[in-house]
């Protein structure tokens, strides 16, 4: 079954694998390489030398490639890996915070039994028992066994989930997290399924762009691929001859992304699809641009009336003229769909309508117009709203005895109107494998926590993959800080003991699992002779990519239609006078960053507010209500309210207020607790119009002074930075 | 004809001129003139010695009151400095606030002791003879003060005396291009000879008090009178010394709070680096410690019963001195202003605005209404000056619009550099707040005790001064005089 | 050495031959494109951890004690609805003519003159401050209060670097000590320092690569050729500070003009 090798010989192969735990269980340790103290240090560590370790940041989805130093056996640092393809050595924000996760104070330290489900009373148990109760529970239920997981789930345990899923006739896992839906991944996906005929996740190359239109895509804050969207932007802003492309980002608010585009326009909320009709109508109408995209816009243009859509997205027409004459001009246009058209009604539609810009001026996204290559390797697919709509009526129905969660917080993330709570109560077993005590595994009854991403094996391939595959890997860099436990090796001890599952999953621990997994794909781009070498050489670059081929043939996009409108959005004017934009905080994502003192006590970088949330507004709406800073308003919509402190900002159009999301939380750690609120308690849990996507960018709100107030948290001088100088 | 002492008639009992008109005129100048109204020796030093030593209720009251603002003061400090700075409002962008403004307040009133006794007397207005040494006793105390508020405001106090040159192992030293060092040597300086200066003064009334006293005071005072026999020799070398200490200690005094005032004009910071602030601080200092002087001497008259000794005379003078001062002030700040104003530089365009219609307002306002308007409006008149509660309440408010001027110059202006997003506001906490009143407390503390420890009136000074008085004939009118000095 | 030097010193045909023990001299030098600057905060996040700051809790945020060695300062531009912001990385800029230095009364701040970089003397800050008014970039950070690191948090210190203690004074320090890491790496193996080498946690990290950093001495380092362009221009020139942190003015709303 697996090879044993001895650690002498592992060393020797030139691997980076560094100390790591003893996997217990039911059967005797098969680990190769042992836990030893640091009076005697694994040869390759000199005390005051740093040693690096290549591994995969699992702060966001996107798997960029990290490396980390090490002193004195502790991971001091983190960078970007240099070698990896997609990140080429840069790291963002939430990823340089990543060892606060490695060693934060509040993370679990062996398995957690709750007797009352919300109590947070928690009694520890060994491993053993933890996992024999989970073993037993499995066995029981055969069937009835559902998997709800989150994006930054690495595919190898999703692979490892499937197959135990699939072993016992259960439904596949479903994989769903706030992140991924206020970043539109699945919605995106579906969308270039239908214009290329390959459901994937976009990827816009912008490094050789002249001109790039965004729609609400805060490409440069935290989506999809943060740091590689920071590399092509930064190339895109030094081309060759001082060309320095032009941005042009459209958006209700100014994000971070308007901030550094060129031209913002404010556009009206859920006119991003109408504002694409009409750029297509006027370049079709006008004949405008290089050969062939005029009779391309024509084929594609909706039929709408151009002053109508200018007069509703709030565009004046001439600019609309300007910027459609310019993307036809342009030799390389790219237009990016951005995540805010994935809570709209109409997002897919809104959504094509962009895409069709691309298709027009024939710069399709990579990741989605080329098949990609066959690697043998399971990746996790991507769920939407509406499958987690069937999850919790399962387990209402009573169809489901255990649940297990990883890597997603559905009793912070989802809205309440979902009704995941009140359905738990008909799940007899609810297993949470979170590090930290989060919402989610406050109503659960078993904690089995996981190990965090810096002291785990596995592998992710990445996506969206910017037209290069790559599997990115995942090694421990430490000795394990807490008695956690993978995942993986959980499930593959636990799967010993049903035979289905034991045929499906024949692997001793996750790591025979990956050498079997990596054993068997392509070429890299590093050369290796001998399937041990392979293996190393994966963990010690970190991951697998081939050498660069020529480009495969493009996909010609399939016939779709486009049609223009605005979204719908719940709550008359009358009494819910703004819309509301939600977006993800650069710092806090949806809200797994609010457990890291290193995310929440580092300026937004819009508001340089730290530790709070806030509700933007602009100033004539605070002139109309006679709200300052900092003043607590009710926020009501007509799902829920929340109570937020006002921030007074230019940078929000008058008839909308702006609600990131991220904080609210009630566990998630000492740092996380009781900071501001939840903006996910203003949803509802209707669906978009098509793709069974949650409807968040479709609510109007009201606010409301409470009469309270607090003391901003602000790195700025709201008094300088609006009156300043004077300077005209 | 000037009256002139004799065995016969010694000058405490020098006859009235017969002519009934003439001795009205000489009863009035008496009446009015300290220096002209001679007792018999022993009776001065008792009218200051007796005092001394009976403390009533309202003394003791006093003593307990200010005591215990004091002990907070101290026991503020020990947390602070074991809590660390953040205690205090000062943020990354006001990293100086109210220590600082109570430093250079406390130095600024300690120059009017130094110029009353050793200005006044190298110009020879004997008048300010009873004042002198209460005066050098707030200058004194103000300077202890003023001493330990840089201390106070240090992140790490404990290590305070790396600040001081003083042979290591290590061969570090301070650096003396740094304006604190200047600081700490020349308030060194100053405080020492201030201190020098004064023993030096009280010595022959120690010596008196030490012959007039008995049990712990004589034997605290014979310790303190070093020998003091008052022979010729001992008292011309007295006056040898005063002299030279007076003549060196004047410049001490205009370098000192120039030397502070170099803290903030050899900065960057807007509004700190006007070449005027050397001047304009002296001048504030004088225009403060005049005021405060008054305040004193009016709160001694009333403790001690002092009304033989500060008479309406004293307070005219000062209350003239301090509007002349009013005006040389006004004059340096003018200057300050102007230039700034009239260029238009953008970051001091902003603080003129906020000092006009700003948030800061009400303070800068203030400030004008208590240094400009209300002594000019006032310190004219005689009959304000001659009133003791209404001259000390114009010296009340001079006190307060100063410290407001320190207060806008240190925490207000260092809430403005250039760059707009780090400007700030600064909002004293409580920490700060019980500190400076417990050094307010504790410099006038200091000086109850010490007036009631050492005569707080120079005896040999008020003795001297009436020895070498006289009356001078013209027509008929007789007018206060003196024989030439020699 | 001159000539009268080395017959003085007589140092003899063996001093030709003895290693070079000395570091060679930089002008260290860092480029912010502000073209590229997305305001993403990574710098301020890998400055954090490289340096050892201390991130401070919401009550000391609020009361305006929140430390950071390198910030993005955000500005409004423009009137109305039309107002923009743009963002300014600023950290301290490394004044040759540091007005820091001549005021600190214990030496505390003091000029490297090799490498052309003002270096911050944990251990002999007393706290004064005097230096943190006198800058006017306000890039010096104060101590307010002892740091606290928490639990496990103290593991991923980072052991190259001194952790201040309270009232203590801090700031950007180019990643000196990744400076000198790198200098005696060359040293030790008898070469010189190659461009791009040595790079501080905050470029090392930057996505867009808007943060540069290098020798300005060395002309054919990448600092060196993009200075001296139109767009260059440094913050506060006109106080005379003579930083060496240079900014490039971002771009137009006409882009790709060539």
């Amino acid at each position: 079954m697996t090879e044993k090798i001895s650690r002498r010989d592992f060393l020797r192969l030139g691997a980076a694998g560094a100390a790591t735990g003893v996997l217990a269980g039911c059967t005797s340790p098969r680990r190769w390489v042992v836990l030893e103290p640091f009076v005697r240090p694994p040869e390759q560590q000199v005390s005051g030398v740093a040693t690096w370790y290549a591994t995969t940041c699992r702060q966001c989805p996107a798997g960029c490639g990290v490396i980390v130093r090490l002193m004195n056996g502790r991971a001091v640092k983190l960078e970007g890996n240099p070698e990896h393809p997609l990140n080429r050595g840069k790291l963002c924000a939430r990823g340089q915070a990543g060892l606060q996760m490695l060693y934060h104070p509040d993370r679990l330290s062996g398995p957690l039994l709750q007797s009352t489900r919300g109590s947070r009373e928690f009694s520890a148990i060994d491993w053993n028992e933890g996992i024999n109760r989970l073993f037993q529970a499995l066995e029981k239920a055969g069937p009835a066994v559902a998997v709800f997981g989150g994006a930054t789930m690495s595919d190898h345990l999703f692979d490892l989930f499937s197959r135990l899923l699939a072993a016992v006739d259960a439904p596949a896992p479903v994989i769903y997290d706030l992140y991924t839906e206020l970043g539109g991944y699945r919605m995106l996906a579906q969308a270039m399924g239908q214009v290329y005929g390959r459901a994937a996740l976009p990827a816009y190359r912008l490094a050789e762009a002249d001109v790039v239109f965004s729609f609400g895509a805060e490409f440069l804050g935290t989506w999809t691929s943060a740091v590689r969207y920071g590399v092509e932007y930064g190339a895109f802003r030094s081309q060759p001859y001082g060309k320095r492309g032009l941005l042009v980002h459209f958006e209700p608010r100014q994000s971070s992304t308007a901030v550094t585009a060129d031209d913002y326009v404010a556009i009206a909320p859920g006119s991003e699809g109408l504002v694409a009709g009409a750029l297509l109508r006027i370049i079709a109408d006008g004949n405008l641009g290089l050969p062939g995209r005029a009779e391309s816009a024509r084929g594609l243009a909706p039929s709408l009336d151009v002053d109508q859509a200018a007069r509703e997205s709030g565009i004046p027409l001439e600019a609309l003229q300007r910027w459609a004459r310019r993307f036809a001009e342009a030799e390389r246009a790219v237009a990016i769909p951005g995540g805010a058209l994935a809570g709209s009604s109409n997002g897919m539609l809104a959504a094509r309508a962009i895409e069709a810009l691309n298709v027009v001026s024939g710069s399709a996204p990579a990741g989605v117009n080329t098949t990609p290559p066959d690697l043998g390797l399971a990746r996790k697919s991507l769920n939407t709203f509406a499958d987690v709509q069937s999850l919790i009526a399962r387990m209402r129905a009573g169809e489901v005895q255990v649940l297990l969660i990883h890597s997603t917080n559905p009793a912070y993330e989802l809205p309440a109107a979902a009704g995941f709570l009140e359905a738990l109560a008909q799940v007899p077993l609810v297993v949470s494998f979170g590090p930290i005590v989060d919402e989610t595994a406050v109503w659960s009854d078993l904690i089995l926590p996981d190990r965090s991403y810096l002291e785990s094996f596995g592998y992710e391939v990445v996506s969206p993959d910017f037209g290069s595959p790559v599997v990115s890997s995942q090694q421990p860099v430490v000795t394990p800080v807490f008695d956690a436990r993978a995942t993986g090796d959980v499930l593959l001890t636990v799967a010993r003991g049903i035979p289905a599952a034991a045929a499906a999953m024949p692997w001793g621990d996750e790591v025979d699992y990956l050498n079997q997994m990596v054993a068997g794909l392509p070429e890299a781009a590093y050369p290796a002779s001998t399937p041990e070498e392979k293996r190393a050489r994966f963990q010690q670059h970190g991951g697998w990519w081939p050498a660069p081929a020529a480009a495969a043939p493009a996909l010609r996009p399939q016939p779709f239609t486009v049609t223009a409108q605005r979204a719908a959005f719940d709550g008359n004017e009358t009494d819910y006078p703004y819309f509301l934009h939600v977006y993800p905080s650069v710092l806090l994502s949806d809200g797994r960053g609010a457990s890291l003192p290193l995310l929440q006590g580092v300026p937004d970088p819009m508001t340089t507010i730290a530790w709070q949330s806030w509700v933007e507004l602009h100033p004539a709406t605070a002139g109309r209500l006679e709200i300052r800073d900092g003043d607590l308003l009710r926020v009501t919509s007509p799902h829920g309210e929340i109570v937020a402190a006002a921030y007074v900002t230019p940078g929000i159009r008058p008839d909308t207020v702006a609600i990131p999301a991220g904080q609210g939380h009630q566990d998630l750690g000492r740092y996380a607790r009781d900071r501001g609120s939840n903006v996910v308690q203003l949803l509802g849990a209707a669906l978009t119009d098509e793709g069974g996507g949650l409807r968040w960018n479709g609510v109007r709100v009201a606010l409301a002074r409470t009469g309270k107030r607090i003391a901003t948290a602000s790195l700025e001088s709201k008094v300088g930075v609006t009156e300043g100088l004077g300077y005209e | 004809m000037a009256e002139q002492a004799s065995p016969e008639s010694p000058v405490w009992n020098r006859p009235l001129p017969d002519d009934p008109e003439l001795a009205a005129q000489v009863r009035e100048i008496r009446e009015k003139h300290l220096l002209q109204d001679a007792r018999p020796p022993g009776e001065v030093a008792e009218k200051v010695l007796g005092p001394m030593a009976r403390l009533g209720r309202v003394f003791w009251l006093a003593f307990v009151v200010l005591g215990g603002l004091t002990a907070t003061w101290l026991v503020t400090w020990a947390y602070q400095a074991y809590q660390g700075m953040g205690v205090t409002g000062l943020n990354r962008t006001i990293m100086w606030a109210p220590y600082i403004v109570n430093f250079v307040y406390f130095i600024g009133i300690g120059h009017a002791g130094t110029f009353i006794s050793a200005a006044l007397r190298v110009l020879k207005f004997d008048w300010r003879a009873p004042i002198s040494r209460a005066a050098e006793s707030l200058t004194v105390f103000a300077l202890l003060v003023a001493f330990t508020m840089p201390l106070i405001h240090m992140g790490r106090v404990w290590k305070f005396y790396w600040m001081l040159p003083f042979p290591n192992q290590r061969q570090l030293w301070p650096n003396p291009r740094s304006p604190i060092f200047w600081d700490m040597t020349a308030i060194f300086t100053y405080l020492t000879c201030s201190m020098l200066f004064m023993y030096l003064g009280i010595l022959p009334d120690i010596a008196t008090a030490r012959e007039k006293s008995s049990g712990w005071r004589k034997r605290l005072y014979t310790v303190l009178a070093l020998g003091w026999r008052g022979t010729d020799r001992e008292w011309k070398h007295l006056d040898t010394t005063l002299n030279i200490f007076s003549y060196g200690i004047i410049p001490v005094m205009f370098s000192v709070h120039t030397v502070v005032s170099w803290d903030f004009a050899m900065t960057l910071q807007p509004g700190w680096n006007s070449t005027i602030f050397g001047p304009y601080f002296v001048v504030g200092a004088l225009y403060s410690g005049v005021g405060a002087v008054i305040i004193i001497m009016a709160i001694l008259r009333k403790a001690l019963h002092l009304e033989y000794f500060l008479r309406d005379e004293h307070f005219n003078a000062m209350g003239k001195f301090l509007l002349i001062l009013s005006f040389t002030w006004v004059y340096f700040y003018f200057n300050d202003y102007l230039l700034p104003w009239y260029h238009k530089e953008p970051i001091l365009t902003v603080i003129f605005r906020l000092f006009t219609s700003g948030w800061a307002a009400p303070l800068w306002f203030t400030m004008l209404i208590a240094n400009i308007l209300v002594p000019w409006a006032t310190l004219w008149s005689r009959k304000v000056r001659s009133s003791i509660p209404a001259l000390v309440g114009v010296a009340l408010l001079v006190q307060v619009g100063m410290y407001i001027e320190r207060y806008l110059i240190v925490a207000v202006m260092l809430g403005y550099p250039e760059l707009p997003f780090n400007w700030s506001v600064y909002i004293p906490r409580l920490p700060e707040i019980l500190i400076t009143l417990g050094v307010f407390a504790f410099v006038v503390l200091g000086i109850t005790v010490l007036s009631r420890l050492v005569p707080i009136i120079p005896i040999w000074e008020v003795v001297e001064g009436q020895l070498l008085q006289g009356t001078r004939r013209i027509g008929r009118a007789i007018f206060p005089a003196k024989p030439e000095a020699d | 050495m001159s000539e009268l030097e080395t017959r003085l010193l007589d140092r003899g045909p063996s001093a030709a031959a003895a290693p070079k023990t000395e570091l060679p001299s930089h002008k260290w030098t860092m480029l912010i494109d502000l073209d590229k600057c997305t305001g993403c905060n990574a710098c301020v996040v890998a400055c954090h951890v490289e340096n050892n700051v201390p991130i401070r809790s919401e009550r000391e945020v609020i009361r305006g004690h929140g430390q950071h060695w390198i910030r993005i300062e955000r500005y409004w531009e423009g009137e109305g609805d039309a107002q923009r912001a743009t963002f300014l990385p600023m950290l301290c800029q490394q004044c040759s003519n540091a007005p820091c230095e001549p005021v600190c009364p214990v030496y505390a701040s003091v000029h490297s003159e090799r490498e052309n970089l003002n270096l911050q003397v944990y251990n002999r800050c007393v706290g004064t401050r005097f230096c943190g008014n006198n800058c006017p970039y306000r890039a010096r950070q104060f101590n307010w209060f002892a740091p606290q690191f928490e639990g496990p948090i103290t593991e991923m210190l980072n052991p190259d670097v001194t952790v201040r203690s309270g009232g203590v004074m801090e700031k950007c320090t180019f990643c000196v000590q990744r400076i000198r890491r790198v200098e005696e790496d060359a040293l030790v193996e008898g070469r010189p320092l190659r461009d791009g080498e040595m790079v501080p946690a905050c470029a090392q990290t930057c996505p867009t690569s808007a943060i540069v950093f290098g020798d300005r001495s060395d002309p054919q380092s990448q600092v060196a050729q993009r200075l001296g362009g139109q767009r260059e221009f440094q913050v506060l020139e006109h106080l005379g500070t003579a930083p060496n942190v240079y900014y490039l003015k971002a771009g137009g709303s006409d882009g790709g003009a060539g």
